[in-house]
């Protein structure tokens, strides 16, 4: 009996609908994750390859996080793929800082910001470059929330974590980016 | 000194920032965060983050990216076709034997392999649903809430359904046997959004997927939880709670029979 495996041109038609449309927000996530442009380029293109392939699996309710979904896992083994020739992010912060970052919820240490850093001398590279120590983890939810301005709901499904686990990771994160910003002073 | 807030207070800050938290707990806190000098630094100090970050220049999209994703995808198409009449051809060259013997067995091979082929599909499918639906549970119950419609009213809870699924199930109140109605959500299994109806009895949370009729998924433990499953003429149900599998036969009793004539839209 032959199975047809090949994606038909409905299939197509409905990845030109429910990816394509995404394909700038896309490019920016891949980017923030993977921390530069050209390794954004591979990640989309591959991404855009898996959701064609899964195109069947689309489950008609919210093609934005279904689509950010995808780049968002394939830009996760991307980064482990290529772990070797990249920053290990988490090994930029102290011992102390990745304990305190293997405990996170609600009875986790809090990360000491000091008092005065009330006003951010944040300027675009700055961030950016404590944006890059952040464990992946962190920056996902910290991307996800303020490049991509999705809500906790999304933010949740793309990350396939309880949306309790993406206030948290946001609150560590942001603790973490004043404290990384505080430090460079 | 070290800052002195409580968790509880950063996490609410922090949702409150994020414009997360209802109207009621926003005004609450804001008339904290004005007799509070140190919480309003420190959500102003949260605020000029945000700000800072959603202002970080965004490379534009590389013009010929799109094109360049079609150009594969064409690639992908077309390899696979060929694929596909190259593997047809080889096989019908390997066989020596007469073109009768080789239909006849073609078509037995057929037969026989879908079917085998089916079976072992549907059991494997049957396993992942189950599982998937246990998981839509755990992460339920490890949610804020074990459900994204908080109604004890069913006319509140089925109509929520309807709104986002393109079948949904009658939800009948239990309470009179013991199965409170909490409310509702959408869980998705096998990639595709269903109907979970969720009700509390004393302090466990029963979780009631609806599947597509015909699903048959056997009754087990995973992880702990018991599964029931049941079909009526429009829907597969399953069951998932940590009470014995009796008390889940009690459960299956009263919702078959308090919902007698499942309505399809549409």
């Amino acid at each position: 009996m032959p199975v047809s495996v090949v994606q038909n041109k409905d299939d197509r038609n409905t990845f030109d609908e429910i990816f394509l449309p995404y394909l700038p927000e896309a490019y920016r996530l891949a980017q923030w994750l993977s921390g530069n442009a050209s390794d954004a380029e591979d990640i989309v293109q591959e991404a855009a390859i898996r959701a064609f392939r899964g195109i069947k699996g689309f489950g008609a309710v919210n093609a934005r996080a279904w689509s950010l979904t995808i780049v968002r896992n394939t830009a996760l083994s991307w980064l482990t793929k290529n772990r070797s020739r990249k920053v290990t992010y988490i090994n930029d912060l102290n011992l102390s800082e990745q304990q305190e970052l293997e405990h996170e919820g609600l009875h986790g240490a809090r990360i000491e910001t000091p008092e005065e850093t009330v006003l951010l001398k944040a300027d675009a590279e700055r961030l950016q470059k404590a944006l890059a120590q952040l464990p992946t983890q962190f920056r996902e939810v910290l991307v996800l929330r303020e490049i991509n301005q999705m809500n906790y709901r999304d933010i949740a499904e793309i990350t396939n974590v309880p949306i309790g686990t993406v206030m948290s990771r946001l609150s560590r994160g942001r603790q973490l980016l004043i404290a990384l910003l505080g430090d460079q002073e | 000194m070290p800052a002195s807030l409580q968790d509880n207070d950063e996490l609410q800050l922090t949702a409150y920032c994020d414009g997360e938290i209802d109207p009621v707990a926003a005004g609450e806190f804001e008339r904290r965060m004005a007799a509070d000098d140190k919480l309003q630094a420190r959500y102003t100090r949260l605020m000029s983050l945000r700000k800072a970050m959603q202002a970080l220049p965004q490379a534009d999209l590389p013009s010929d990216l799109q094109a360049r994703i079609q150009a594969k995808l064409n690639t992908e198409q077309a390899n696979a076709e060929r694929a596909n009449t190259v593997g047809n051809v080889t096989v019908l060259r390997r066989r020596g034997w007469s073109f009768q013997a080789l239909a006849a067995s073609a078509l037995l091979g057929a037969v026989i392999s879908g079917s085998v082929l089916k079976t072992i599909d549907r059991l494997g499918q049957d396993d992942t649903v189950a599982s998937e639906v246990v998981a839509g549970h755990i992460r339920g119950l490890l949610a804020p809430q074990p459900f994204d419609i908080a109604s004890s009213d069913r006319h509140t809870v089925k109509p929520w359904f309807t709104s986002r699924l393109p079948e949904s199930p009658q939800v009948p109140d239990l309470a009179a046997q013991g199965f409170v109605l909490l409310g509702g959500r959408v869980d998705v299994i096998e990639n595709r959004p269903v109907a979970t109806i969720v009700y509390k009895h004393a302090a466990h949370t029963v979780s009631l997927t609806t599947l597509k009729r015909g699903q048959s998924v056997p009754d087990q433990n995973i992880a702990g939880y018991n599964i029931r499953s049941w079909s009526d003429g429009n829907f597969t149900y399953v069951a998932v709670c940590d009470l014995p599998s009796t008390d889940l036969a009690v459960f299956e009793r009263a919702f078959a029979a308090a919902s007698p004539a499942p309505e399809i839209k549409q």
